[in-house]
This record gives C-alpha cells, sequence and structure tokens, in this order.
C-alpha cells in the first residue's frame, strides 16, 4: 500500500507544499521547486532530521547562556533527548563562535558548536 | 563644556546597530562618509542576539546561520570597515539645525554627547505589540509575556517564563517560541490564531508545532486571563468572520503562562519628532527606493520600515540607506523628483512609496499580499500616465500568502514624467480580489 | 467657610431622632425590593437582612434604608449566586511583630493611611503603618484621575465638600514639602448649550457654599481663546482655577517615604486579621505576621474598612463598591489642551458621580474618565469592552483626542457608604479606634484634610494614657530623587558623571536610567517588586508595556536585593516572574 505524506518543506522561507509517496522502499516527491525540496522530502519519509539550535550554561562569561548549534541535523525523535543531555554542560568563558562545547552528543557522532561569543565577565 | 557633556560631528549618524543599521553603516563609511553607529545595548546585533535559531542568511550568505551567526558576520564586517561606534548610547532627541545638519543629544554612562551629522540613517527596528493593544480585559497577574520578551528570558538569561504556557497569536516569533519552550520542558498547551490562517511562515508551522505535536487552533483568540497575583489559566473562544468571540464556544484552559505574538510595530518615535511621515499600512515611515524618507536628510531601514521575514532583507535595505545617507551628506542635498508607487487591490502594502526619477539608483519593490493566493498570481509594475498604464516590469509567483515578503526587481530604466506607478496583481485562478 | 456642625458631631447611640419607626421602613423596602427583605435596629445602625433578587436592588435598598435617618446602613441582604466576599489574608506567615508594642497602628497603606501615617508622625508617638500588599497605592490609591478637586462638585455640608476644599489648599504645601509634581492647571466646566449655561448662578452659589478657591464665568469666545481644541458645541464654561492634578501612586509613596522617615514602621504583606478587646478597647492587633499591643488604631482600610471595623464589633456601615475605569491616551496629546475639561450632559444629574472628562496629568498624558459602576467586587479591576465604548464620547470635547492615542486602561473601586459621604471620627464603641472610611471621592484631594483631623482624633484619644508632645526632628521635607529625562543636558551630564548609572537607560519608552530604578528599591520603603518600580519611576509604564525594560529591571531588582533572577516579583507575592532557570532538567 503507498503511502502518502503532505509536507511543508523546511529548507527555505518558500516553503513549498511537498506530496511525499512512500511505496515500499520507493519514494517519490512533487510539488518542490529546486532539488533541495526533493532531497528534503526523501529524508523526512526514512527518518526526519533536524538542526538543533539551543543554550548550554556558562560559566564566568558576561551572560549566564551561550547559543549553541549541532554541527550536523539529528533524527527529530532524538531532541529532547540530546536537550536532556545538554543539561548538565557548562562552558566557561572565553568562548569564541565555532569552538567545540560537546562532542558526539548522544553517540550520534555530531557535535555541539558555539554560535556566539562569550566574553569573561566584567568586574563592576 | 560642562562635567560629561561632549560635542561630536559627524557625515552620517546610523541609529540602531541590528543588522539593517550594521549594513548602513558599512556601506556609508565605503561611500567615503565619516560614520557614527549608535546602540542602546553593550553589543551590536539587534534583535539577532537572542534569536538562537537557526534560517538566517539563506539569501545573503547561502548557509542556513544562526541569529548570532548572522550578527557575528554583521559586526565583523562592520569593525573591518573604520566606523565609530557608541554602544549603551541612547538617543534622547533629534532636532534639525539649519537646513543641512542634525542634532542629536545622546546619552551613555560615559555622559552626554551632542552629535552634529548631515544625514540621519533610521535603524531602531521594531516593538512588540502587547496585551493592552489587543484589548485583552482582566487583571494583569504576572506570567503575560510578549514572544520577545519570553525569548530573551529563556535565551539570554536562561529564565524558564513558566510551567505550561499559551501563545496567543501565530507570528513567527511565537512558533519559534512554542518549539524553544517545549525543548526547554515547558508544556505549551497550543497556540491560538484569530485569523483563519497562520501569520507566520508556513515552515515555522512545520517545524516548530507539527514536529512537535503543539496544536494550532484558528479562527480562535484569548478573551480573558484569569489569576489575580500569577496567570492561572485562560478563556479562550472561537470567533466570527469579523473577530468577534462567538458566545457559547468558550473554554477555560489551565495555565501559568500567556505569551503574545500578536505582531510588530515599527519603533519610529524619533523619525517622528523630526517630521517624518509615516505609512499607515506598514506603520513605517514612506521612503523612496534610496530608502530615503520624506524629511530630506532622513533615511530608514530594516524593521523600522516596515516587519521583514528576512534580515537578508533588512541587510540590503541597510545598505542601500547607508550608501544613500553618504552620498548627501558628502555631496550636499540634492534635488528629487518624487513619483508616488502605489500597490493596487490584492496587497498589504509595498515598498517603496515613492520612486525619485531623478535618482540612479533602481533597486526592488517589496510587497506582501493580503490574503493567501494559492494558484499563484502574476505581478507586475506599471507606469500610469494619463490613464495609460505601460507595464515595466512583471513576475509569476507560484504563491502569495500574507506572512511572506516577496520582492519584484526594478528595471535598469525608468520613464520619466509618469504620473504614477502601480503594482498589479493577476490570479492565475482568474479570481478576482475580495479584500 | 465655617466648619459644618456634623463634622464635628459626635452621634449618640440609638436611633437617631426622626428616624423613620422600623415597621414603617420595612414595608417599604419591601414594596420596592420584594419581601424577602428583614430590618432590624443594631445599636442606631439600620441593618438590611434577608435576601433580594439582584445585586442592583441590594444597592438601591441600600441607598433607599440610608434616608431614613439612621446612623448608617448595614447591607447583609444577600443576592442568589453571590457569595460574601472575604479577605484574603496573603500566604506569608511569621512572627516577626509578635511582642511589639506601639502607640498608633494605621491600618491600610492608601493615601489615607499614609497621610495619617505622616500627620502623627509630627508627634512623639511609635507607629506602625499596615499595609496587606507588597507596597502603598496598589489599591484605590493607584488607581484613580489623580485630580485634586475644587471642591465644587461635592453636596453642600457633606464631610466631602468640607475637606475636599480643605485638602486642596493644604495640597500646596504637602506638594511642595513632599517633592510631589503638582499643577493647578484649573478646572474647565464646558456648558453644552445656553440653557446649561443659564445655570451658571446656581452654580457660583454653590461655589460659594461649599468655601471653593475663586470661580468664573467664561464666555464662549473666552473658551475658544484659552482651548482652542475644545468642542465646538460649547456654549461658554465654569472654570474652577483651584482644580489640580498629581500622580496618585507617586504622592502616596512620597507621603509613605516621609512618614518611614520620620520613624514611622512600615510593614507589608501584613494583613490584620482580627483584634482582642480589653474593656470596650482594642488591647492587641492580630495578624498573619504576629500579634502587637497598639494604644490606639486607625481603619483607614479602604474598600475592607467595613470588614475591619466589624473586626472590632463596631460594623455600623456596610461599603458597596463602585467601579470606575479610565483611559490613557498618549503624552503626545498633553500638548492640545491647558486645562482639566469636561462637558457634562444636563440630564447625566446622577449625583453619585461627578461624570468624567479629561484629566491632564502633570506628566502629559490625558485621563479619559472615570465610569461609575456598581459592581460587587472589592478588588476586581476587569475593565469591560462597553466602557471603552463609554468613554469615547469624553474624547469629543476636544477636537483633537481619538480612540488611535489610548495606551491603556485600567480600573478601580470606590469605597463607598449607602450614605455617600466620609466617616471620619472616633468609635462610639471602642475606644481607642478611629474610623477613615467610605472614603470615595474625592479622598485624594481630600487626604491631608482627613489626615489632620483624624491625627488629631488619635492624640486625643493618646493623651488619656500618655503625654503626647510634638517631635523637635519632624522632617516635612522629603528629597525627590532626580528624573533625568527632566533635566536639562548640562545637569543630567554632571549627574551622570558623579553616577554612570544615570546614564544607562533601562526603559526606553519613558526613559528611564538605571540610577533611577535603583533609587527607587533604596528609599525608605522596603519594595522589590516590579511594579513597585513602575509606580516610582514609570518604567514599563510606556508605549511597550514592559517589553524592553522588564528583563532589565529583574536585573536591578535582584542586584539590589541581593536575591536570585528567579525570587523577582511582579506584584507581592505568588506573582513569580519565572518558574526557574533553564537546563535543569525535569523534561518529561
Ligand atoms: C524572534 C524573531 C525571529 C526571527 N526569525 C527570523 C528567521 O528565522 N530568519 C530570518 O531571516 N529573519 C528572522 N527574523 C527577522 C530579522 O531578525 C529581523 O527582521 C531583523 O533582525 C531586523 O533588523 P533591524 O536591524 O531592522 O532591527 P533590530 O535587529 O531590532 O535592531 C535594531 C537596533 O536598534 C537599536 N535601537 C533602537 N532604537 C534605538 C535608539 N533610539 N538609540 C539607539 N539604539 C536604538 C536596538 O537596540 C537594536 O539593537 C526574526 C525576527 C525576530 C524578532
Ligand atoms: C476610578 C477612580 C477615580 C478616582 N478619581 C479621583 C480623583 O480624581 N480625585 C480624588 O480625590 N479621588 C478620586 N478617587 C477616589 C480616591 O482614589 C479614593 O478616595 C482614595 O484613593 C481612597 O484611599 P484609601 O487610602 O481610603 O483607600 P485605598 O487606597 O484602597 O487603601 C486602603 C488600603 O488598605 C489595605 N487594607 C485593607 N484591609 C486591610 C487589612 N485588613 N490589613 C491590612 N491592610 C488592609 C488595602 O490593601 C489598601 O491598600 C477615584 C477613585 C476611583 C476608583
Ligand atoms: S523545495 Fe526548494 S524552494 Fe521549495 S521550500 Fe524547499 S528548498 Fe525552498
Amino acid at each position: 500500500m503507498p503511502e502518502t505524506l503532505n509536507l511543508t518543506c523546511i529548507v527555505c522561507p518558500r516553503g513549498c507544499r511537498l506530496t511525499v509517496v512512500k511505496d515500499g522502499d520507493a519514494v517519490s516527491v512533487s510539488g518542490h521547486a529546486c532539488p533541495r525540496g526533493e532531497a528534503y522530502g526523501r529524508q523526512e519519509a526514512v527518518c526526519p532530521l533536524r538542526s538543533l539550535t539551543t543554550t548550554v550554561r556558562a560559566d564566568g562569561g558576561a551572560r549566564p547562556r551561550l547559543a549553541v548549534r549541532s554541527s550536523a541535523d539529528l533524527p527529530l525523535s532524538r531532541l529532547l533527548d540530546a536537550m536532556a543531555a545538554l543539561d548538565g554542560v557548562v562552558v566557561r568563558a572565553p568562548v569564541r563562535a565555532g569552538d567545540v562545547v560537546a562532542r558526539d552528543i548522544l553517540g550520534l557522532g555530531v557535535d555541539m558548536l558555539a554560535t556566539d561569543n562569550l566574553e569573561e565577565a566584567r568586574h563592576e | 563644556m560642562s562635567v560629561g557633556l561632549q560635542s561630536m560631528e559627524t557625515d552620517v549618524v546610523v541609529l540602531g546597530a541590528g543588522p539593517a543599521g550594521l549594513a548602513a553603516a558599512v556601506s556609508a563609511r565605503s561611500a567615503g562618509a565619516r560614520v557614527l553607529l549608535v546602540e542602546r545595548e553593550d553589543r551590536v546585533g539587534g534583535i539577532l542576539k537572542q534569536c538562537v535559531h537557526d534560517g538566517f542568511g539563506l539569501e545573503k550568505f547561502r548557509e542556513r546561520l544562526t541569529g548570532p551567526e548572522y550578527a557575528l558576520r554583521e559586526a565583523d564586517a562592520f569593525r573591518a570597515s573604520g566606523a565609530s561606534l557608541l554602544t549603551e548610547a541612547y538617543v534622547t532627541s533629534a532636532t534639525r539645525s539649519g537646513d543641512s545638519s542634525f542634532l542629536l543629544d545622546c546619552v551613555s554612562p560615559r555622559g552626554v554627547a551632542q552629535v552634529r551629522a548631515r544625514a540621519l540613517v533610521m535603524a531602531t527596528g521594531c516593538r512588540e505589540r502587547t496585551d493592552r493593544q489587543v484589548f485583552i480585559h482582566g487583571d494583569r497577574p504576572a506570567g503575560i509575556f510578549t514572544a520577545g520578551l519570553a525569548q530573551y528570558m529563556v535565551n539570554v538569561q536562561g529564565l524558564l517564563p513558566g510551567r505550561r504556557a499559551v501563545i496567543l497569536g501565530s507570528g513567527d516569533i511565537g512558533l519559534i517560541m512554542a518549539r524553544r519552550l517545549t525543548l526547554e520542558g515547558v508544556k505549551v498547551e497550543g497556540v491560538y490564531e484569530i485569523k483563519s490562517e497562520p501569520s507566520g511562515l508556513a515552515r515555522n508551522v512545520r517545524q516548530c508545532l507539527e514536529d512537535f505535536g503543539i496544536p494550532l487552533y484558528l479562527s480562535t483568540t484569548v478573551t480573558s486571563v484569569r489569576g489575580r497575583r500569577r496567570v492561572e489559566g485562560v478563556t479562550v473562544a472561537a470567533v466570527d468572520g469579523r473577530s468577534r468571540p462567538i458566545p457559547g464556544t468558550e473554554r477555560e484552559l489551565a495555565c501559568d503562562t500567556l505569551i503574545l505574538s500578536v505582531g510588530l510595530i515599527p519603533e519610529n518615535e524619533l523619525a517622528v519628532s523630526l517630521g517624518v511621515p509615516l505609512d499607515g499600512a506598514t506603520r513605517g515611515p514612506r521612503v523612496d527606493q534610496n530608502m530615503h524618507t520624506l524629511a530630506d536628510g532622513v533615511f530608514a531601514c530594516g524593521n523600522a520600515v516596515h516587519v521583514n521575514d528576512l534580515a537578508d532583507y533588512v541587510s540590503e535595505s541597510g545598505r542601500v540607506a547607508g550608501g544613500a545617507a553618504a552620498a548627501w551628506a558628502l555631496g550636499g542635498p540634492q534635488a528629487r523628483d518624487l513619483t508616488p508607487l502605489r500597490a493596487g487591490p490584492g496587497f498589504l502594502y509595498a515598498v517603496p512609496q515613492f520612486v525619485d526619477v531623478l535618482s540612479g539608483e533602481r533597486g526592488s519593490v517589496f510587497f506582501r499580499s493580503n490574503a493567501t493566493v494559492a494558484a499563484g498570481a502574476r505581478v507586475s509594475l506599471g507606469a500610469m500616465k494619463d490613464d495609460d498604464r505601460r507595464e515595466l516590469a512583471a513576475k509569476t509567483y507560484p504563491v502569495l500568502r500574507p506572512p511572506e515578503l516577496e520582492r519584484l526587481v526594478l528595471p535598469p530604466e525608468l520613464p520619466s514624467g509618469a504620473d504614477s506607478y502601480i503594482l498589479d496583481m493577476e490570479r492565475m485562478d482568474g479570481g478576482g480580489n475580495d479584500a | 467657610m465655617a466648619k459644618p456642625r456634623h463634622v464635628d458631631k459626635t452621634r449618640g447611640s440609638g436611633a437617631e431622632t426622626g428616624a423613620l419607626p422600623l415597621a414603617k421602613a420595612l414595608d417599604k423596602l419591601r414594596k420596592a425590593y420584594g419581601t424577602g427583605i428583614e430590618l432590624r435596629d443594631d445599636r442606631g445602625s439600620l441593618a438590611l437582612e434577608g435576601a433580594v433578587a439582584t445585586w442592583r436592588d441590594k444597592i438601591d435598598a441600600g441607598w433607599a434604608a440610608a434616608r431614613f435617618g439612621y446612623r448608617g446602613v448595614v447591607n447583609d441582604l444577600a443576592v442568589p449566586g453571590l457569595e460574601p466576599e472575604r479577605l484574603e489574608p496573603p500566604g506569608i506567615k511569621d512572627c516577626s511583630l509578635d511582642g511589639l508594642a506601639v502607640d498608633v497602628a494605621v491600618i491600610g497603606g492608601g493615601v489615607i493611611g499614609a497621610s495619617v501615617a505622616r500627620e502623627l508622625a509630627r508627634w512623639n508617638l511609635s507607629i506602625i503603618l499596615i499595609e496587606k500588599e507588597y507596597d502603598v497605592a496598589v489599591h484605590t490609591s493607584g488607581r484613580n484621575d489623580g485630580m485634586i478637586h475644587d471642591g465644587f462638585a461635592a453636596k453642600p455640608g457633606t464631610k466631602k465638600a468640607w475637606y475636599n476644599v480643605r485638602g486642596n489648599r493644604l495640597w500646596g504645601s504637602w506638594a511642595r514639602e513632599l517633592g510631589v509634581d503638582f499643577k493647578r492647571q484649573g478646572s474647565l466646566v464646558l456648558f453644552r448649550g445656553r440653557t446649561s449655561a443659564a445655570a451658571y448662578p446656581l452654580m457660583a452659589s454653590r461655589a460659594k457654599e461649599n468655601g471653593v478657591d475663586g470661580w468664573e464665568y467664561w464666555s464662549r469666545s473666552r473658551v475658544r481663546a484659552e482651548e482652542p481644541n475644545a468642542s465646538p458645541g460649547q456654549h461658554g464654561g465654569f472654570f474652577l482655577p483651584s482644580a489640580g492634578s498629581l500622580s496618585p501612586y507617586k504622592a502616596t509613596v512620597a507621603i509613605a517615604e516621609n512618614a518611614a522617615a520620620n520613624g514611622v514602621r512600615v510593614s507589608f504583606d501584613t494583613c490584620v486579621l482580627g483584634f482582642d478587646l480589653e474593656s470596650e478597647s482594642i488591647a492587641a492587633v492580630r495578624t498573619n505576621r504576629g500579634t502587637f499591643r497598639a494604644r490606639a488604631v486607625v481603619n483607614a482600610a479602604g474598600n475592607w474598612a467595613d470588614a475591619v471595623a466589624g473586626m472590632a464589633g463596631d460594623r455600623f456601615f456596610s461599603l458597596h463598591q463602585r467601579r470606575g475605569s479610565d483611559l490613557i491616551l498618549d503624552v503626545t496629546t498633553g500638548v492640545t489642551q491647558k486645562h482639566i475639561m469636561s462637558m457634562p450632559s444636563l440630564f447625566q444629574a446622577r449625583e453619585k458621580t461627578k461624570g468624567g472628562g479629561l484629566v491632564l496629568t502633570p506628566e502629559g498624558n490625558i485621563l479619559v474618565g472615570p465610569t461609575a459602576r456598581e459592581l460587587p467586587g472589592r478588588e476586581d479591576y476587569a475593565t469591560a469592552p462597553e466602557e471603552i465604548r463609554e468613554l469615547e464620547r469624553h474624547l469629543k470635547v476636544n477636537v483633537r483626542l481619538s480612540l488611535s492615542h489610548v495606551i491603556t486602561y485600567f480600573a478601580g473601586v470606590r469605597p463607598c457608604t449607602y450614605e455617600e459621604d466620609f466617616i471620619v471620627e472616633p468609635s462610639q464603641r471602642v475606644r481607642n479606634l478611629v474610623h477613615a472610611a467610605g472614603i470615595q471621592s474625592p479622598g485624594l484631594a481630600s487626604a491631608p484634610a482627613i489626615a489632620e483631623d483624624v491625627s488629631a482624633m488619635v492624640v486625643r484619644v493618646l493623651e488619656r494614657s500618655m503625654a503626647v508632645r510634638p517631635r523637635a526632628d519632624w522632617k516635612p521635607h522629603r528629597l525627590a530623587p532626580p528624573e533625568l529625562r527632566r533635566l536639562p543636558l548640562e545637569e543630567r551630564a554632571r549627574l551622570i558623571a558623579a553616577n554612570p548609572r544615570y546614564g544607562r537607560i533601562v526603559c526606553r519608552c519613558e526613559e528611564i536610567s538605571e540610577g533611577e530604578v535603583r533609587n527607587a528599591l533604596r528609599s525608605t520603603l522596603p519594595v522589590s517588586s516590579l511594579d513597585a518600580v513602575k509606580r516610582r519611576t514609570r518604567a514599563g509604564m510606556g508605549r511597550c508595556h514592559g517589553g524592553f525594560c522588564t528583563p532589565r529591571v529583574m536585573e536591578i531588582v535582584a542586584s539590589e536585593t541581593g536575591t536570585g533572577l528567579c525570587d523577582v516579583l511582579k506584584k507581592g507575592e505568588g506573582s513569580w516572574m519565572c518558574a526557574g532557570p533553564s537546563k535543569s532538567g525535569g523534561r518529561s
């Protein structure tokens, strides 16, 4: 039995409405305006992947949190597990954007990277 | 000069160091002007600093950047440009002094500076609409936050605004906060939207709500808030076609937090004090294609002009405004010949509202449709002369949605002598426009 | 003007002579409001018991009973579906007041209680001001029009008229001493037509009878010259130069701060729950924070004053609640008129309210209102959409105003007796209790005068057991903290050079600096809630309603009070701003 999914492509702001038909291993995508959309539709049918953007605790910095992102997309179903794993992570200022703040999160082969600079706290 | 009161002079002052102001400062500086960028916060980057999610810069950098990453790139370019910067500085008053300069009073912890400048660029961003402006009745307990305030608390201060939240309004910030709060362990009961369509981008409905199973209720609104000290719950009700609550549809929801994502308003108090006329539809200054307002020497860009959905467009408008402000400051006042550009039926608005036919700069027209046109539409720009319409540019859009800003590039040559320019929409399904 | 006789009158116990006999009164009330009503002579007051069909009937029956000539009306009529309201004490419970002994306990941190405390502080007395909320002016005193009325509108011969005129005069010196911004713009009552203009002689004689400080007739052209934006429908006006306005919460804060600077102890989050009575006197005051002794007690409990009287066994009156709402217009509207303006309709003739108008505030906003609705709810500040429409009609008085200027709206509740007059008198049953109750409008205008009299009554009570002498070190003056946005640039620069925190703007709409927020937290009153900061500095009152300044003010509060950000409150106990830090687990 072919299975049909109606999705909104999230790769770019255009938000094309995709139709993904999955018949066993065969997946066909329509509605995309560009190849990135097709690739997204295929992946979505198999295992939806998402980037994770969040913050981690920071010590000694000008602010108590540091913005971070995943170096690659993670399975959507693991995002909350990844969040829980990040609860215990604490970075020490100074940090530069791009620095790795946590390696190989949940053993998925994905690192968490700083997306902002964090200077040391100024003392008044 | 008395204690702490200093004087400064420059060519261009840019107000606000978000992506619009940073781009404006860089482009004014590279055009040879002396530039002072004034920012009231202690870091540049504007609202992007708190937007830790990604999706920025797809157009400008062809990368999916987070807000802080986008801001850092713009800040690096700014630093390299050699323009000056005043942070934690707040412009309390701006006045015209003579016909070719402005005087700004600028307060900061370092003292008060009086800055003289030949051109001003307003890049002051926007503020959020609040519960009072949507007329929710009831007392004001703690626990009512605008989405941007909740975003600042979570992302910058590391604070959870509550444990159980209801979100009113489906603007992008509200959608993004629904996901952000869910990731942080806050239970989001649902997003309630008074209109029959979401006001945020479709991709945000997908990746922020559907991904996490958060319900979106359309044509529904919050009518009152319960709780004396802290929010204890809200009443929601379905609305009719004129946005009035339908009696009998009320539902009580328990929650400790109400987050409002009910729209953004361009911030223009200083521009208004200088006599800059605003557009009723955008609530920002009316500008020509150089982002020059109707007050000579005052330019504006970014979300201060109209609420953009993409930081990339914001940067672009900053680049245009900065370059034009530098030319004005260095070359002295130039004659302008402004021909109005109007948006025909089917549009919420179009920017710019004027074309200066004496200026060489062309640029783009940005517009929003006032309703979803699922079948797609052909949008064209015509020059009107004595009831004659001459088409200048056209483009076909597969779909038009009110939350999405679209652009039409202006042709390099515009005929002079037109009475006005008009933007028209032709729907592919041949349907008329009912709005 | 001579003090009206009844202001000093000590009333006898039992029904007043000339009061309508009970049976006749009952007959009248039952005819109008149903047979469910019972009546009782409660030591001279008329007690209404039983039930009526609606809230409106209850209020009307109370008003009718007030005309029967009894000392007061105690209205306990039940209304189906409406539970009697109970005073809800704060959740805080400790013993911080246990064992304390003071000369005077003033109950209620509204403008009345604060003013009484300030006046009493002139004497060699130990005083405590008790307020159940987290700050002063949380209730009616922070939710009104801020008008210092001229005294014309009050019914001649009432306490309202007397205290208003006297209070109006006193506000001049009080505002100066306290550093409160008070402007006497004058009040212009416009005539709607020739008929109402013809009422001028009547109005003048009433103003004279009340002892009002000045009045003038303004012709149509005079009005046009003075107020070019006044409605073109005007037929001249009645001008009262002594009327003015001030910020009611800033004034109450200033009064309480000055009282505290003169040694008054201010105890917030403290609710009076009852009294221990011994030989017709209050021996001890019971609160959620302990029990203490007081030689004299002042009841200035606003909308709960009848409940507090009841705790002392002296409930000879009942309060009903008249809710009023106001619109606040953007500060840019302030330049469109010079005076307080109103244009009452002739048929309005509602004696229970002055009808509302456009009150120009010293800050340059215009307040539109207030409305007047009889609704249950002593602390219910919900507004209704139809009120916005009702208030819209006042906008016509100034042709430059429109609904788009509205930045926000609020409601307040007036504590009213059925006699519709103030109660300012020593208790007849409890030897050391003084009431300042039923202080409805114009209570703010009257506050200094009420405080003078109450203070004198308290001194008389105390003189029975101690020697009361003036304090040599009483300081009438309060040094108001600077408001930077109102200072000339050079002055501002000088202050910033001395304290750079005056240069860090935290509220972008109202241009409030970090230094000003810290001053508010360092005052003589122990406050730390965000709304308390807002009341003192306006941070959060502008167009964005705190969207920008809230996190910044939270940080300053945390740093000043030495608590964590998560402990910052918006409006006292239970009004937490955040549930805790992120990243602390607890995800389901
Ligand atoms: C929550 C949120 C989510 C968004 N998501 C996306 C997204 O996913 N993708 C995308 O491409 N775009 C997104 N955007 C849009 C984009 O971020 C904004 O359009 C852009 O940041 C606006 O830039 P700006 O420079 O005009 O204003 P801002 O970034 O707001 O900057 C204005 C600056 O001016 C300063 N300022 C204002 N008044 C004064 C004054 N009087 N004196 C001194 N300084 C002053 C302010 O402090 C501020 O730094 C999002 C926006 C928001 C708010
Ligand atoms: C909409 C409106 C507009 C008005 N406009 C004007 C005007 O323009 N001019 C004017 O002169 N008047 C005006 N008034 C009237 C004026 O506001 C009041 O007369 C005045 O504020 C009453 O002050 P108060 O101190 O008696 O009451 P409140 O300010 O209510 O103070 C009483 C305090 O007692 C506390 N309290 C109660 N019970 C207890 C207890 N058991 N233990 C401890 N504390 C307790 C309460 O918490 C409260 O803070 C207006 C009123 C309203 C509602
Ligand atoms: S299919 Fe291509 S164009 Fe359409 S939304 Fe996806 S990425 Fe964007």
